[in-house]
This record gives structure tokens, C-alpha cells and sequence, in this order.
């Protein structure tokens, strides 16, 4: 395989999965930064692990999942039903938090970073389709048990939430433990993600978690549409590889045209492209339903 | 008789001159991932000007073996995602690469140089990042520790009074390893070292500086920003501090930000750095001028001269063995250039001549400036 499709490939799957891990707590309103910073945690938690105490990968990448979501379960007990700006503002400053401890952690190359990870098989060629393997085999895993959360009634219960959190509790809907839910959920994704990129790269380095990360991400959520899970799956490997396409001189200008994108996307599609409508009606176009198109009922809106 | 020897001797020279091989491309084309976008854009931009004008002058005088070369700045915006990808894309027939900057890029992309057996030059990063990827780098620095401390101890000597110094440290990269180094160097001369850290996002000083003036240093040495050292050398002046030459900036804290943010505060403070603006000699005055013309009169950036100089190291390895550029030799042709600039011996540098040995020079100076009227003066140089 070509190098540039694998890294493409992984890094797309990687914003996939990221995207998504910011996606379900958004469900309930909440935009759960803390993702990233757990992201770097079990990337460094794996990277020791097998790097120095010479665990197998897959025990080390079932500890860096266990982690990031004993660490979303732990902090979801005081911010389960939170408001939005809690949320964000524990977030921000979770990552705040977690860089400062890598950085200061000499056991983890502290801001020199990790090198030299080992390789999960025996050849390079061996180490890549692992990778890939692996990745998109939790992809399609991650992707099912989202989409059969969607489609639960956790999943309706979600939007009620985000609709009007009061009349969703009047309804008997518990908004705490489905801000739980969501949140341990989100931050075991983000515990793959993780893992993933460390051995992606095999080294690390703090500066491989930043703050930008979070722009790309709620840039793939609110253009790609943050309403269900595929707006995510298609704008996360566009707006990563679309600008690789563009000529040098216009690459210059690519924060500018996420920026743009987000700003007419807000205005003019404040859902983003992919709707639930819009993914209702092309499921049924696909699935050649005789129902009219135009019609959904009261459940699938 | 005498006609008989002209021909042997035409036929010699012609069968000599086809046994000599052959350029294979019609152009030298070396990529530069490089931070063009983001922000250390401005970084960026100097150290692909550095490279650049190696470029113009090599191929005003006729380039690598006839052929010009062309340096194609590649943007990776600090953006390790984005400089995988482009390493990827430069490893499938490129003869070498410059680059990658800064560090998170590094470490992201040299694994893919390393396992296409391709030589990328991070010339601007210390030692401690080049060294896992040798032998497809070289370091521009010797090692940090190695290095640093008898630099600073040179600034030491300078005070034998001095009995305590703080350190102002911020936690990015290769700094803190820095700071170590300052603190061994020191630390043999009899002196304590006194840590206090900065914090990245600080943008007010007078905590920190009043934190450092409470541990009663007789000498400071700044580890952080450029700009954070110009404004914490103003409060600290503001509180009281005379001494100057007691202020050591460390080389990275060497930038133009030092300078503009500083003003008339920083005159008396002791900078070092690892290039020396005074060098008296025709390349560097060019390169100096030019440099001023297209940057409205500023001097060189401290690292400016780095892929400069790697430009030239590149163009020394390919006519001094025999690299064609033909793609059918691309593994071959790699391992030399490789191989040849890890240990070249008297690189003629555009400030001075040095030698490698196994990727790390081996002889490179390093300078103490003292700041006078906002420009640097020369005060020492530390071999």
C-alpha cells in the first residue's frame, strides 16, 4: 500500500473516531473537550507501557481504553448534567492539566516526547496493515454501537435532552445518567484514538494534542452535521484531504477556508449537510421504500 | 610520433569523460517541510529564505553539476497529521529532504524518512531530537548537555562573585533539557541554580519576576520566549535590577522578538548563540545584506543560515560522490549523500569550516554577545 493512502487513511480514521467522540456528548448538549486530553493519556499510558515495560500491544491498548474511560465516568459524576459552558470550560482546562503532567513526567520524555515505539508486528508492512486492521476494525465497531445508540431509546432520549432538557426530565428522561452515559462513552473512543495515534506515529509528543485538534473536530461536526453520525464519518476524511489536493499557495489559506466553510455552514445550514432528513430520506431512496420520501414520521425526525 | 600522442591522449579524455556518470535529472529538486503557515510562520519564512538564497547562489554559478537545484517549500502548518502526509508523499522518489520543522513535526514524519532510507536534514533542532533518526539526519548541535554547559560556564567565569542563579525555564520541546545543561555547567563552578518555571500562556511577568527576586539571585538566565524575556528583563529593571551582564538569554530566546520587545532595557544583557553576525567574510556579507534587503533592514535570523548551509552540504555530497539522480539508483544514491554528509570533513559553513563525525559536528564555536544600543556585540567565543 502506498504510504500517503495509509497515512491518509489513519489519520482520517483517527478524526472519524475523534469527531464522533465529540459527537455523542454533544447528543445532550455538551461539548466535551476533555477527549483530547484523554486522548494524549492513553496514547502516553500505551506508549510506556509498551515501549518500556514491554507490554503486548493488545494488552496495552485495552489498558489505554479502561483508563480514558474510568477518567470520562469519573469526572461525568460532577458533570454529568452540567450546562454546556461547565462542560467546555472542564474541558479546556483538562487539557491544560494533562499537558502540564506530560511535560513534567521524565518517564514519558516529559517535552522532549517519545521515540521509538515498537513496532505491533514483525515487518513495516506488517506494522501498517495492523494498524489499519485494527483502526478500522474499531471504526466499524465504534460507528455500529453509535449508530445502534441513535436509533435506542437512549438515543431519543438524547435529543429530547437537547431539545429542552426540562421537558425531557418532566418526560421521566434521567439527564444525568444519560450525560454519564455519553460522556464514558465518549471518552472511551477517544482512549482508542489514543492509542492509535501513538502507534501511527510510533513516537510522541505533547504538541501532538493541542488545541487545534479541537477546532478540526467541531469543524467536522458542525459542517458535516451534528444531528447524526455520518456528517462526521464523510467531512472528517474531506476536510482533511480535500486540502492536501489544493496547490501549495492555497494551502497557505486553509485555516481561512475551514473558518469560511464554518461560518456560511452556521448561517446558511445551521444543522449542517447531513441532516437527520436528509439521512432518513436517502435511506429510504437506497432502500427503494414505497413510502413517500418527502414524509417522515414523528420518530425519525 | 608527436601527432600519434594528441590522438591517444583525445581519445583518452573522451573515454574518461563517458565513463564519468551522468546527471540524470534536468533539475535538482529538494522538498523543505517547513512551518510556512501557522504560528511560527515568520520562523518558517526565515529558514526557507536561508535556503533559498543557497539555491540562487548555486545556480547563478551553475548549479549541482550543471543542473539547477530547486528548493519546494512544503507547508506542514505544525500540523503533525498534515506532515506525515507530505513525508510520505516526498519519500516515493525524492533523492533527499530538508526539514521537517519544528519538533511535534519531527517526530511524526522522520520515522517515515528513516524506514524509506531517505535523508531528511533537521537542521534546526537540537541534538536530542536528530538523534533517534540518525543515520538518515545529521545534528546542526552537538549534544545539549555536552555543549551547553561549558558555554554557560564561560558566562560563569565572567562573575566569579555570583554564588546563586535562578533560571527561568518554560516547559516546550528541548528547553528544559537546555536548562539542565545551564544548570551542570554552573553547578561545576560552584554556584546554585534556583528553578522558576513560565508558564506558556504568561502575559503578565511581575509574579514571576518578584518570585525570582525573592530567592535573591546574584545572576538570572532566561530558558522561554523571546518575547516573555524582553519584558520580563523590563520588570525586572523596573524592580530595581542594575547588574545586566548578569542576564544570560539563552540562543533560542535570540529572536528579533527579544529585540522589539526588549527596546533600550536588555542593553548590558549577555546573549549566547551559536552564530556570529560579526564574521568578516564575502559570503556572509552577502548573505547579511540580502537578508537585510528582503526583511526591511533586520539581520539575520539566528538560524537562518542553517538550511543555507544544508543546501550547500547537499550539493557537496552529490558532486563529491558521483549521485546522478537517476531514479533506477534511488536507494544508492541516498545511502551516499547520507553517509558522505555524516561525516564531512571541513564544510566549508557560511560562518565558518566544521567537521562531522557519525552526524554530530564535532567543532562548531559558540559566542557570547553582549547587547549595547539594542544590537549584539561580540564578547567571547567558546570553543
Amino acid at each position: 500500500m502506498p504510504l500517503q493512502l495509509y497515512y491518509f487513511l489513519t489519520n482520517a480514521a483517527i478524526n472519524v473516531l475523534m469527531s464522533w467522540a465529540l459527537y455523542l456528548p454533544y447528543r445532550v448538549a455538551h461539548l466535551h473537550f476533555i477527549t483530547v486530553a484523554n486522548m494524549a493519556i492513553s496514547g502516553y499510558l500505551a506508549g510506556y507501557l509498551v515501549g518500556t515495560l514491554h507490554v503486548p500491544f493488545g494488552w496495552a491498548l485495552l489498558a489505554g481504553v479502561v483508563v480514558a474511560a474510568l477518567i470520562g465516568y469519573v469526572v461525568s459524576l460532577f458533570i454529568g448534567d452540567a450546562p454546556t459552558f461547565a462542560v467546555v470550560i472542564v474541558g479546556f482546562t483538562f487539557i491544560y492539566i494533562t499537558r502540564t503532567v506530560i511535560e513534567n513526567l521524565k518517564a514519558v520524555g516529559g517535552t522532549l516526547g517519545m521515540f521509538g515505539l515498537p513496532a505491533i508486528a514483525a515487518t513495516p508492512a506488517g506494522h501498517r496493515w495492523a494498524v489499519l486492521g485494527i483502526l478500522f476494525g474499531l471504526l466499524a465497531l465504534m460507528g455500529f454501537l453509535i449508530h445502534r445508540f441513535d436509533h435506542s431509546r437512549l438515543g431519543r432520549a438524547a435529543s429530547a435532552v437537547f431539545t429542552d432538557k426540562d421537558l425531557a426530565s418532566s418526560l421521566g428522561v434521567d439527564a444525568r445518567r444519560l450525560g454519564m452515559l455519553v460522556q464514558t462513552f465518549s471518552c472511551t473512543v477517544a482512549g482508542v484514538c489514543g492509542v492509535m495515534y501513538a502507534f501511527i506515529y510510533r513516537s510522541l509528543h505533547v504538541d501532538f494534542f493541542t488545541f487545534h485538534l479541537v477546532g478540526i473536530f467541531m469543524t467536522v461536526i458542525f459542517v458535516g452535521g451534528y444531528a447524526t453520525q455520518w456528517g462526521s464519518l464523510v467531512m472528517a476524511p474531506i476536510l482533511y484531504g480535500v486540502p492536501l489536493l489544493f496547490p501549495a499557495a492555497v494551502q497557505a489559506w486553509r485555516i481561512v477556508i475551514y473558518g469560511a466553510a464554518l461560518i456560511l455552514v452556521l448561517v446558511l445550514k445551521p444543522e449542517g449537510f447531513f441532516t437527520r432528513r436528509f439521512v432518513v430520506k436517502l435511506e429510504r431512496t437506497l432502500s427503494g421504500s414505497r413510502r413517500r420520501r418527502n414524509t417522515l414520521t414523528k420518530e425519525e425526525l | 610520433m608527436k601527432k600519434a600522442f594528441w590522438v591517444v591522449l583525445a581519445v583518452a579524455l573522451v573515454a574518461l569523460a563517458s565513463c564519468a556518470p551522468k546527471v540524470a535529472v534536468k533539475e535538482w529538486e529538494i522538498p523543505f517541510l517547513n512551518a510556512l503557515t501557522g504560528p511560527i510562520a515568520s520562523i518558517g519564512e526565515y529558514l526557507d529564505w536561508g535556503a533559498q538564497q543557497a539555491a540562487r547562489e548555486i545556480n547563478a554559478a551553475g548549479g549541482i553539476k550543471g543542473k539547477p537545484v530547486k528548493i519546494v517549500g512544503v507547508d506542514t502548518a505544525l500540523d503533525p497529521q498534515l506532515g506525515s502526509v507530505k513525508m510520505a508523499e516526498i519519500v516515493k522518489d525524492s533523492l533527499v529532504a530538508l526539514g521537517p520543522v519544528p519538533e511535534n513535526v519531527i517526530q511524526a514524519a522522520m520515522p517515515i524518512a528513516v524506514e524509506a532510507k531517505m535523508m531528511s536534514m533537521t537542521a534546526t533542532t537540537s541534538y536530542e531530537y536528530a538523534a533517534p533518526y540518525f543515520p538518515w539526519t545529521v545534528s546542526w548541535f552537538p549534544p545539549t548537555e555536552k555543549r551547553l554547559g561549558v558555554l554557560v560556564a564561560a558566562w560563569g567565569k565572567l562573575h566569579p562573585e555570583m554564588k546563586k542563579v535562578v533560571q527561568f525555564v518554560e516547559n516546550y520541546g528541548p528547553w528544559p533539557g537546555m536548562a539542565d545543561a545551564h544548570v551542570k555547567g554552573l553547578s561545576e563552578l560552584g554556584m546554585t541554580v534556583e528553578k522558576v518555571e513560565v508558564p506558556t500562556d504568561a502575559v503578565t511577568f511581575g509574579p514571576l519576576v518578584v518570585k525570582a527576586l525573592n530567592l535573591k539571585p546574584d545572576g538570572i538566565v532566561f530558558v522561554c520566549n523571546a518575547s516573555k524575556i524582553g519584558l520580563m528583563v523590563k520588570e525586572l529593571k523596573s524592580r530595581g535590577w542594575t547588574e545586566m551582564g548578569k542576564l544570560l538569554v539563552f540562543s533560542s530566546g535570540d529572536a528579533p522578538e527579544l529585540y522589539s520587545t526588549g527596546g533600550k532595557d536588555i542593553d548590558g544583557v549577555v546573549v549566547y548563540n551559536y552564530i556570529n553576525p560579526f564574521v568578516d567574510n564575502p559570503r556572509w556579507n552577502v548573505f547579511k545584506e540580502a537578508f537585510k534587503k528582503d526583511h526591511n533592514g533586520m539581520d539575520p535570523f539566528s538560524l537562518s543560515p542553517n538550511y543555507y548551509d544544508a543546501v550547500y552540504m547537499v550539493k557537496e555530497a552529490i558532486e563529491k560522490t558521483g549521485v546522478t539522480g537517476d531514479p533506477k539508483k534511488l536507494a544508492e544514491e541516498r545511502k551516499k549523500i547520507a553517509d558522505y554528509c555524516a561525516n564531512v570533513k571541513g564544510f566549508k559553513g557560511l560562518q565558518f569550516d566544521w567537521d562531522m563525525a557519525a552526524g554530530i559536528p564535532t567543532n562548531k564555536p559558540t559566542y557570547l554577545f553582549e547587547i549595547k544600543d539594542g544590537k549584539k556585540t561580540l564578547l567571547q567565543e567558546v570553543r
